[in-house]
């Protein structure tokens, strides 16, 4: 019973936060951190559990949000439709190439990733039903609030929430299961699990086709919530490296990794901006880029490892951990 | 247990967002928010702009009677206002419509400006506007040209600069006039980067050219950011167009002028639509290898001693740069809607809208060349309007069309380097 | 016609042995260390504008431009080692992207603050213009960037297989816990392999500078650009890094011009994800 006081208390803060911090950037903040959370943690699905670090993930958030956009645009029906709809791509995308794509070691998998990731975008760019470079915008004036284009934050930041509760779960689910049992065994020597018997060719593409899902979920929710995507903020490939620098950030392989990264880089991006964008100099950039040098330098497991061992230099029981790869024992 | 540690990490997420969103002391100046890009492959045309509407502000807050008719030059501050001092909150865009809008509402609410401007790319400049929209606050956009800016309906939207089809309509007469005088415009080809911006300007000048009998012959579409244009400066170079209209951002024309010398090829008659070939960096760097490539404009420095030329030399010692076009219109966007709030004698939003609305400025008092500002019921000005200049040493661009507003005649055929 | 696609293609030359130049430091941290450089671009960016430097306080063009590049790049090359790679070299590749994402940023934008947004280039004439050569036109830079290409490639190359300096360096990207056993030390062997790759890459960038414009954001356009070449060509292998380069220049300025800019691109994705999928090392890389 114990073991549940603080993951309740922590839920209540996370629940309460928008009524505790009630300015509209505040609110607005808290959405955004949550929304890079569920891209992030769709990411480490197969970037952290399994191990195949993918740096072309956006082209997964692009199919929600251009499904999303498509739909109101070209077929007037709330962009709420481009959920499932950029599910089913992406899914689609994922087993496509995935198949071959999987097959490819380490540092060549995140190549043709990225490749990938380019392709799409560049076809994009020069495809006039879906915007070309323009782009496709939402409603501006909603119709219903069915179209979920809202004023102020709040609602935003239940429905990520949500989005966010689910997406925690199936990973929790996923990494207690076999499949999670497999990935494991493939993270650790793809090699060694094979000769046990582990399908790991089905269960990397499996892993995969989950985050393609996940993450196109992601897309359409930030499409709905700025009302617009073009080639660059849909498809661009600075999206992908932060998924990825999230879930590095706060710990790859780790079910809230992801949160926490977001919950770092999010308000250290805003800060920086706010206090010396304006000045034009481009210090922001030195100051994050600092930042995230630092925290790789001397962390580069990421921030939740520290905690981790932090908490267990404190005399709790310690937990196993294996480098940036940590499952959670239940 | 792990959900102590995150619990650690939330709560120093939310001291350092309780930091975010501080609001800095009020005091008595009226705060005018202003998006441009301040880092990023714009950075350039922000920073320019920057200094731009930093010297507007020392034109309104200081009196300078030497400037005539300009609006808020003569006192110190506005008079409506009792004297009030503007001031302007910049904050950077960073190439990206999310990080736009995020500031554009860090602005609103946070620092309660009350107006804003911006935001350079027309991308940004949309998903901004709709957040002032969504709040009722009055947004004066100064350079942004995509046309569907001013078609959602929007009550709060204003936009001063003339855009993609009125400087369509310039070019179909500049070339007509040229033809009348012997050159020939039978093969057109159009050579645009790939985005938002060389898309859209590409498209209007097809669709007007087309609708007045002229065809575009060669379409060149090409990525932004290349790494190289050798190849699409040979498929020019095969077809032997007469006229030659370059949609480019700084970069690429940088590339494509020192490109062009090096294959050797020069077009009969070289246009270029603003942007890249309007950046002083282009003209420090490349300005001798495009000698008589004509441009748009609707700002020229004017003769010693005139407000623009005065008005000039104060920029010039902020960014050490001559104004360019852009930056001119994000000082007169600015100035278009500092005018306002004196007029409306009040910050409040409406005020600011209504006398927006009511805005009616004549030639002299402007810095651009515009026959005036005034808005239509979409929030454009439909006194906008634009001319040709021409870059005849590889140093200065002179206004060469229309014959009324021209210092000198246009020098054919173009000469290059 | 054709006399147009000899130039396009020997265009592509000269294009691709560019990008080989500026690829081949990139390939050998790659394959020595293992490293992902997300700050390679970066990298380039800052020996472009040490070429400016020297030509603004000097007056000098690359031929003293290139060597003091080399040498501020390795310099740099060895302080990024020792205060950043040697950590995350030992963490997993995620981290290695995290530290040098936050590094090329770093970098950028510290260039982007000491030198301001504007574009900058070097004189035109600084290496001799263009000349004609059988009706094709070449410039002199870049005919002088790709010949230092190929020194730089046969450089790499030869010090790597022939020196005893390079076998003690692939001996500890071998296997580095023999190495030690036999007397090498690992730490020494790549801080040393960092600085070369950096100081190559320094080079290139001062090459550039003759013919491109310079910019802090020049890194952006030539990251993908230089990973793609690294990838296609085998990582680790600098002779593979010179053909890779040499194919992607040639393909993409023959596919721009037959079908159109838009698509080179395209092109060179595409058939760069085929080639990977049927040949997942590479050109030239281990298997």
């Amino acid at each position: 019973m114990r073991r549940l006081i603080w993951p309740s208390v922590a839920l209540a803060l996370v629940i309460a936060y928008p009524l505790l911090f009630s300015t509209p950037f505040q609110q607005r903040l808290g959405a955004l951190i949550l929304l890079y959370a569920i891209a992030a943690s769709a990411w480490n699905i197969v970037g952290g559990y399994a191990g195949q670090v993918s740096v072309g993930h956006v082209v997964f958030f692009g199919c929600g949000a251009y499904a999303s956009m498509a739909a109101y645009s070209h077929f007037a029906l709330p962009p709420l439709v481009g959920i499932p709809a950029g599910i089913i791509v992406s899914v689609l995308i994922a087993a496509v190439i995935g198949v071959p794509t999987l097959r490819l070691s380490g540092h060549y998998f995140s190549m043709a990733t990225i490749a990938v990731a380019e392709l799409v975008r560049l076809i994009v760019t020069n495809t006039e039903f879906l915007g070309a470079a323009v782009g496709l915008s939402g409603p501006t004036v909603p119709r219903t609030m069915l179209d979920l284009s809202f004023t102020s934050a709040l609602p935003y930041y239940y429905l990520f929430l949500s989005v966010l509760l689910i997406t925690l779960g199936i990973t929790w689910w996923m990494a207690n299961s076999r499949m999670g049992f497999y990935l494991r065994a493939i993270r650790d020597s793809e090699r060694a699990a094979r000769s046990l018997g582990a399908p790991a060719s089905r269960t990397k593409l499996y892993a995969f086709m989950l985050s393609a899902g996940l993450t196109s979920v992601a897309g359409a929710l930030y499409a709905m919530m700025f009302g617009f995507v073009d080639p660059e903020s849909g498809l661009g490939i600075l999206i992908s490296v932060k998924m990825l620098i999230m879930a590095a950030l706060g710990g790859a392989g780790l079910l809230f990794g992801p949160l926490v990264g977001a919950a770092i880089l999010v308000p250290l991006e805003e800060i920086s901006n706010n206090l010396l964008g304006g000045k034009g100099a481009g210090l922001t950039f030195v100051v994050y880029g600092a930042i995230i040098v630092l925290i790789a330098r001397f962390q580069p497991g990421g921030i939740l490892t520290l905690i981790k061992r932090l908490w267990a230099r404190g005399g709790k029981t310690p937990e196993p951990t294996v480098a940036a790869g940590a499952t959670h024992a239940p | 247990m792990r959900f102590k540690h995150i619990l650690v990490l939330l709560s120093a997420a939310a001291m350092s967002i309780a930091l975010a969103g501080a609001a800095p002391a009020q005091d008595k100046t009226v705060k005018i928010g202003a998006i441009y890009p301040l880092s990023g492959n714009a950075a350039s045309a922000g920073v320019h702009g920057k200094a731009a509407i930093e010297t507007a502000i020392d034109i309104i807050n200081n009196a300078h009677p030497e400037l005539g008719n300009l609006p808020l030059a003569k006192n110190a501050g506005l008079a409506g206002l009792g004297g009030a001092k503007v001031e302007a909150i910049f904050a950077d865009n960073q190439g990206s419509p999310a990080v736009g809008q995020n500031q554009a509402l860090r602005l609103i609410t946070e620092e309660k400006v009350v107006a804003l401007n911006g935001a350079y790319q027309s991308g940004i400049t949309l998903t901004t506007s709709a957040i002032s929209e969504k709040y009722g606050i009055p947004y004066v956009a100064g350079e942004s040209v995509a046309a569907s800016l001013t078609e959602r309906g929007f009550k709060w939207f204003f936009r001063v600069t003339p855009i993609a089809s009125d400087f369509a309509k310039i070019y179909l007469e500049f070339l007509k006039d040229m033809k009348a005088g012997g050159q020939k415009i039978d093969n057109i080809a159009l050579v645009h980067e790939n985005t938002e911006y060389g898309t859209s300007v590409a498209s209007v000048i097809t669709g007007m050219f087309k609708d007045n009998g002229l065809s575009i012959a060669q379409d060149i579409s090409y990525s932004a950011n290349t790494t190289d244009v050798q190849s699409q400066v040979l498929q020019l170079k095969d077809k032997k167009p007469d006229v030659v209209i370059m949609i480019s951002y700084t970069s690429d024309a940088i590339l494509y002028a020192k490109t062009m010398q090096a294959l050797d090829y020069k077009p009969p008659l070289m246009m270029a639509d603003n942007a890249g070939f309007s950046d002083p960096s282009l003209i420090k760097t490349a300005g001798k290898l495009v000698q008589g490539v004509f441009n748009r404009s609707s700002f020229s420095i004017g003769p010693p001693g005139s407000p623009t030329f005065l008005i000039n030399e104060m920029y010039k010692k902020r960014s050490g740069d001559d104004l360019d076009d852009t930056a001119a219109r994000m000082m007169q966007g600015f100035f278009v809607l500092c005018d306002a709030i004196d007029r409306a004698g009040s910050t409040a939003p409406d005020k600011i809208q209504a006398a927006l609305k009511a805005t009616d400025l004549k030639p002299d008092q402007l810095i651009m060349g515009y026959k005036g500002v005034k808005f239509d019921d979409k929030g454009q000005n439909i006194l906008a309007s634009g001319l040709v200049i021409q870059l005849q040493d590889g140093e200065n661009y002179v206004p060469v069309w229309p014959k009324d507003k021209a210092k000198t005649a246009p020098v054919l055929p173009y000469k290059g380097w | 016609m054709s006399s147009i696609l000899v130039q396009v293609i020997v265009g592509g030359l000269l294009l691709g042995a560019v990008y080989a130049l500026f690829s081949s430091g990139l390939t050998l941290i790659w394959g020595m260390m293992n490293i992902v450089n997300f700050a390679h671009g970066d990298f380039v960016m800052l020996g472009m504008y040490v070429a400016f430097v020297v030509w603004t306080l000097l007056g000098a063009g690359p031929f003293l431009g290139a060597p003091v590049a080399a040498l501020v790049l390795a310099t740099l090359g060895i302080i990024v080692y020792f205060g950043l790679i040697r950590s995350v070299m030992k963490g997993p590749m995620l981290a290695q992207i995290l530290g040098t994402f936050g590094l090329a940023l770093l970098l950028r934008y510290s260039v982007f603050w000491g030198f301001g947004a504007n574009f900058m280039t070097l004189p035109e004439n600084l290496v001799g213009g263009t000349f004609d050569v059988l009706g094709i036109r070449i410039q002199a830079s870049r005919l002088l960037a790709g010949v230092v290409a190929l020194l730089v490639t046969l450089g790499l190359h030869l010090l790597l297989t022939r020196t005893s300096l390079g076998s003690k360096m692939l001996a500890v990207a071998e296997d580095s816990t023999a190495a030690q056993l036999m007397g090498i030390r690992p730490d020494t062997m790549q801080a040393i392999a960092w600085a070369i790759a950096a100081g190559a890459t320094g080079i290139a960038g001062a090459l550039i500078a003759t013919f491109f414009y310079i910019a802090p954001t020049v890194g952006e356009t030539l990251a993908i650009v230089a990973f793609v070449t690294v990838s296609l060509g085998g990582f680790g292998s600098v002779p593979g890094a010179l053909v890779a380069g040499l194919l992607i220049g040639v393909i993409e300025s023959v596919s721009a011009y037959w079908i159109g800019a838009v698509y080179k691109d395209i092109v060179v994705y595409s058939l760069f994800l085929c080639f990977l999928w049927f040949r997942p090392q590479g050109l030239m890389g281990k298997s």
